[in-house]
């Protein structure tokens, strides 16, 4: 049967390679292949437990946040730290600075381009543009000075980034005075996504790659004017959130309802929640931790993580190294060539209770609904009634869609944002309260633990066993090892490669749905 | 057009948005990082001028070994924006993360590009050589057959970031995949002769980018580079040299404990083994994410991640004193190291809290440092850790 192949796939962090097998314009079977292998998990053996979170942040460059507190939390379960109540805030503000900054450079600069046909932003008459900004109640922009723009660069030859883009493919729905709201909103998030990375990098010296959150609290000590350069720039990321991401979502959403009906995936979603509590207890974190099992329906069950194990029978590494559960678990690479019926990947396959599980903003926002977050509750019923038709708003299984999926990570960054407001207004409130404590340090020298945690992208684990002072097993379970997993043991697909089964493809050659689909995942 | 007047250039800036007052300012911070005096910045303003318009220089960024976050670091510039970069500046026919075709079309726009020659490779990532090069696949082949036809007719090569410098973290004890750098494969990979700008630390530093993009194309020179193929303007001075802190540092103020009120007052951050003593690098003056901050004044030290296999030779990143590995022979302490190489000279060294400059004697470990007698001094005050 006839296969098609999308390697690289760009506009992800990594190298991802993708093969579908398409019939009658449907696609019947998928393979992920994840083509970086760097062995961090060894990397970081025999080193001070307290250098893992400097050096396993550099998993990801647009999620480092995220693995340098998984990793963090790792140390401080393994050596029994309870950090204060001041470095619990200013991590959770951190930590949601990085989300505010994926989420709209994913929507903006990754995938928007799937939705969104430049080229067809020439033929947007200007006037009309206004007109359906504010039909849409998105942002204005001088939409006249971007088109002209746009049209200097188109005339000067030279393509530079939209080199053989897919213009004018047939799966593009906008009309073009959308498409040019969309390219507008496209170069002012590029400015936005850098004003969210300012705040870690006034709260974490830099990014990507940040300093503070160091095992047993943080480095860093907030001042006034620190908290005021924080509290301006946090304004401006959450008014384009408003006034533009989530109207852009609705807006361009309208055009593409045909993607509620494919892109569903294994219907089992994972996450260990993310957002710290004052009580610590990862159910009552703001973004909460839950599993929920297609086949149990849309219930939330507690995921333990004694029930996890990674399989390796179609991945690169020795293959007596099966099934184990993460903190028993090795990585030794043992490449032999791609072959879609043995081994095609350098990712491995992870199980919870057996079954593949989706990590990400919808798995979030799936547990976090069925928890009873209020604020989710109230996005999402609203998203939902946009997304029906008058009077009879779609269900929540809607959600479990290839729309869905874009719309639970923009949905997401709006709950955040909010959130975010409400966390410096904690924070200031600790300080006036006199709390000066920022950091305790480590009792225990020896011991073993875990920091399970999520990143923008999804579920995001670290597991640490420290003896004799240094790290003695490191092990990480990433989003894109849960979302990318090749096939296990028993040959059930990961989570994309059955979000990409059934999925039309209309042209086979430029298969521009399956491109969606892999985006909607964030890898 | 061989040459723009001013006119259609400020068309084209007017066309971007970018007000005159805009475009002047940007050359003045340019002057400043390209080390020149400020009477240059009209100098600068006019090559500029001269180049804007000109057809757009070609560019091919290719990922390795990577974590994107150089090319996350590349999104949080300063003066010019991205989109001046993306759109005006240059043209970046081939960047995995942010181009819009995928697949055969992106592999496509590279091969054409490759091509035509006359472009600037810029390579993000470690260069992967473990299991015969397979430990970094892209469109059926390895990464290292991809540095090869990339590198093959680039007018020069751009190493951005620690990890297509020499490797980067990929490349720390025990390297289990085979990380490399750039530089290291150049013979093996036939571009020795092609002229290779190192631009380490993890991740890279968007404005040096910029700059060394603008020496090279709009002054139409190399910039100076050191020994290890570093431009000197960035990489000539240390940390420590430029800090801010260092005030306290001589006082012998030092935070002793993380989120103390000595960090509030912005005290010396030695004893809690700040690597800026022997780091080479303007982070101080540079400072990231549009000048915000920079490590050193968010509360943390500075782990080195812009000198050489600096997750080997800084570590641990906490303490001034490490422990050098030997292969077989297990960990080792330094004093020990520094008896075997330099004899009680070298101790006196370590005792002082130098233990860096014995083991960089140790492979291929960071420069040697070139200590002042009066700092000297400062450290049987400070002492280490």
């Amino acid at each position: 049967m006839a296969r098609t192949v999308i390697d690289p796939v760009t506009r992800i962090e990594g190298h991802l390679r993708v093969e579908i097998e398409v019939e009658n314009g449907v696609v019947t079977d998928a393979w992920a292949s994840g083509g970086l292998y760097r062995g961090m998990e060894t990397v970081l053996l025999d080193r001070a437990p307290e250098d893992a979170y400097y050096i396993a942040q550099r998993i990801c460059g647009v999620c480092p946040i995220s693995h340098g507190h998984a990793s963090t939390m790792s140390a401080e379960s393994a050596l029994g730290i309870k950090i204060p109540n001041n470095a619990r805030i200013i991590r959770n503000i951190i930590e949601g600075a990085e989300a505010l900054h994926s989420h709209v450079l994913w929507f903006y600069t990754l995938t928007a381009l799937d939705y969104v046909d430049v080229s067809s932003a020439l033929k947007a008459d200007i006037g009309k543009t206004y007109e359906l900004a504010k039909a849409a109640g998105t942002r204005p922009a001088d939409f006249k000075a971007i088109q002209e723009r746009l049209a200097k660069f188109v005339e000067g030859g030279k393509l530079s980034i939209f080199s053989q883009a897919w213009f004018g493919h047939p799966t593009y729905k906008l009309p073009p005075e959308l498409n040019l709201i969309a390219v507008a909103h496209y170069l002012e998030a590029l400015t936005i996504q850098g004003d969210a990375a300012e705040i870690i990098a006034i709260m974490g010296g830099k990014f990507p790659h940040f300093m503070t959150s160091i095992p047993g609290g943080t480095a860093w000590v907030p001042t006034e004017d620190k908290i005021s350069r924080i509290v301006y720039r946090l304004a401006k990321v959450k008014a384009f959130i408003d006034e533009a991401m989530i109207p852009d979502t609705l807006a361009i959403a309208a055009f593409y309802k045909d993607a509620l009906g494919y892109g569903k995936g294994v219907g089992n979603f994972l996450s260990w929640g993310v957002y710290e509590d004052a009580s610590f207890d990862p159910k009552k974190r703001f973004m909460p931790r839950g599993a929920i099992f297609a086949k149990n329906g849309l219930t939330v069950s507690d995921p333990k993580q004694e029930n996890l194990a990674e399989y390796v029978d179609h991945s690169w590494y020795d293959q007596a190294e099966d099934g184990l559960n993460p903190a028993q678990g090795k990585t030794h690479m043992a490449f032999s060539e791609y072959s879609t019926d043995k081994q095609y990947s350098w990712v491995k396959a992870p199980r919870l209770d057996g079954e593949p599980m989706e990590a990400g903003p919808l798995s979030r926002m799936l547990v976090a609904y069925l928890s009873g977050n209020e604020a989710v509750k109230t996005i999402v019923d609203g998203a939902l009634a946009a997304l029906g038709t008058p009077g009879k708003p779609a269900p929540a299984t809607a959600l479990v869609s290839l729309l869905g999926r874009v719309a639970a990570r923009n949905l997401e960054a709006k709950v955040i944002a909010d959130q975010m407001v409400v966390w410096m207004t904690e924070l200031i409130e600790a300080l006036k309260g006199g709390d000066s404590k920022f950091f305790e340090p480590a009792r225990a020298a020896d011991g073993s633990g875990a920091g399970l945690w999520e990143a923008p992208r999804g579920a995001l684990g670290h597991w640490m066993t420290v003896k004799g002072g240094k790290i003695s097993a490191y092990q990480a379970i990433t989003p894109s090892t849960w979302d990318m997993s090749p096939r296990d043991k028993a040959g059930k697909r990961g989570p994309l490669e059955e979000a990409l089964v059934g999925a039309p493809i209309m042209d086979a050659e430029k298969p521009m749905e399956a491109l969606r689909i892999v985006h909607s995942f964030d890898p | 057009m061989a040459q723009g007047s001013r006119e259609d250039v400020y068309d084209l800036l007017a066309a971007r948005g970018v007000s005159r007052r805009d475009f002047l300012r940007f050359c003045g911070t340019l002057t400043a990082m390209l080390g020149l005096s400020e009477a240059y910045a009209p100098q600068v303003a006019h090559a500029l001028e001269v180049a804007l318009p000109q057809p757009r220089k070609p560019v091919i960024w290719l990922g390795l070994g990577l974590c994107t976050g150089c090319t996350e670091s590349m999104a949080q510039i300063g003066y010019p924006d991205v989109p001046t970069v993306v759109l005006d500046l240059l043209s970046i026919n081939y960047w995995e993360t942010v181009t819009m075709a995928s697949g055969e079309s992106a592999e496509k726009a590279k091969q054409d590009t490759i091509d035509a020659g006359g472009y600037i490779a810029v390579v993000e990532g470690t260069v992967m050589e473990g299991a015969d090069g397979n430990t970094l696949r892209i469109a059926g082949k390895t990464g290292l057959e991809h540095l090869r036809e990339v590198a093959s007719k680039a007018d020069a090569i751009v190493a951005v970031g620690s990890c297509a410098v020499d490797g980067g973290w990929v490349r720390g004890r025990p390297n289990p995949a085979g990380g490399t750098g750039v530089k290291d494969v150049a013979g093996k990979l036939g571009f020795a002769g092609k002229p290779l700008i190192n631009i380490p630390t993890c991740p890279v530093n968007p404005e040096w980018i910029v700059a060394v993009v603008v020496d090279a194309l709009l002054l139409g020179k190399l910039p100076e580079l050191d020994e290890i193929g570093r431009p000197k303007l960035f990489f000539g001075s240390s940390i420590h040299d430029n800090c801010p802190r260092r005030g306290h540092f001589e006082n012998g103020e030092f935070v002793t404990e993380f989120g103390t009120p000595e960090e509030a007052k912005g005290y010396c951050l030695y004893k809690v083994g700040c690597k800026g003593p022997q780091t080479y690098t303007s982070c101080p003056i540079t400072r990231w994410n549009r000048k915000q901050s920079w490590c050193v004044e968010s509360g943390s030290p500075c782990i080195g991640c812009g000198n050489l296999n600096w997750t080997d030779n800084d570590a641990p990143f906490l303490n001034r004193v490490r422990d050098i590995p030997l292969g077989s022979l297990g960990n080792v302490k330094p004093e020990s190291v520094a008896y075997a190489v330099g004899g009680v000279a070298a101790v006196g060294l370590v005792a002082h809290g130098f233990g860096m400059k014995a083991a960089g004697r140790v492979g291929d470990g960071p420069p040697m440092e070139d200590m002042k007698a009066y700092d000297r001094k400062r450290m049987k005050k400070g002492g280490g850790k």
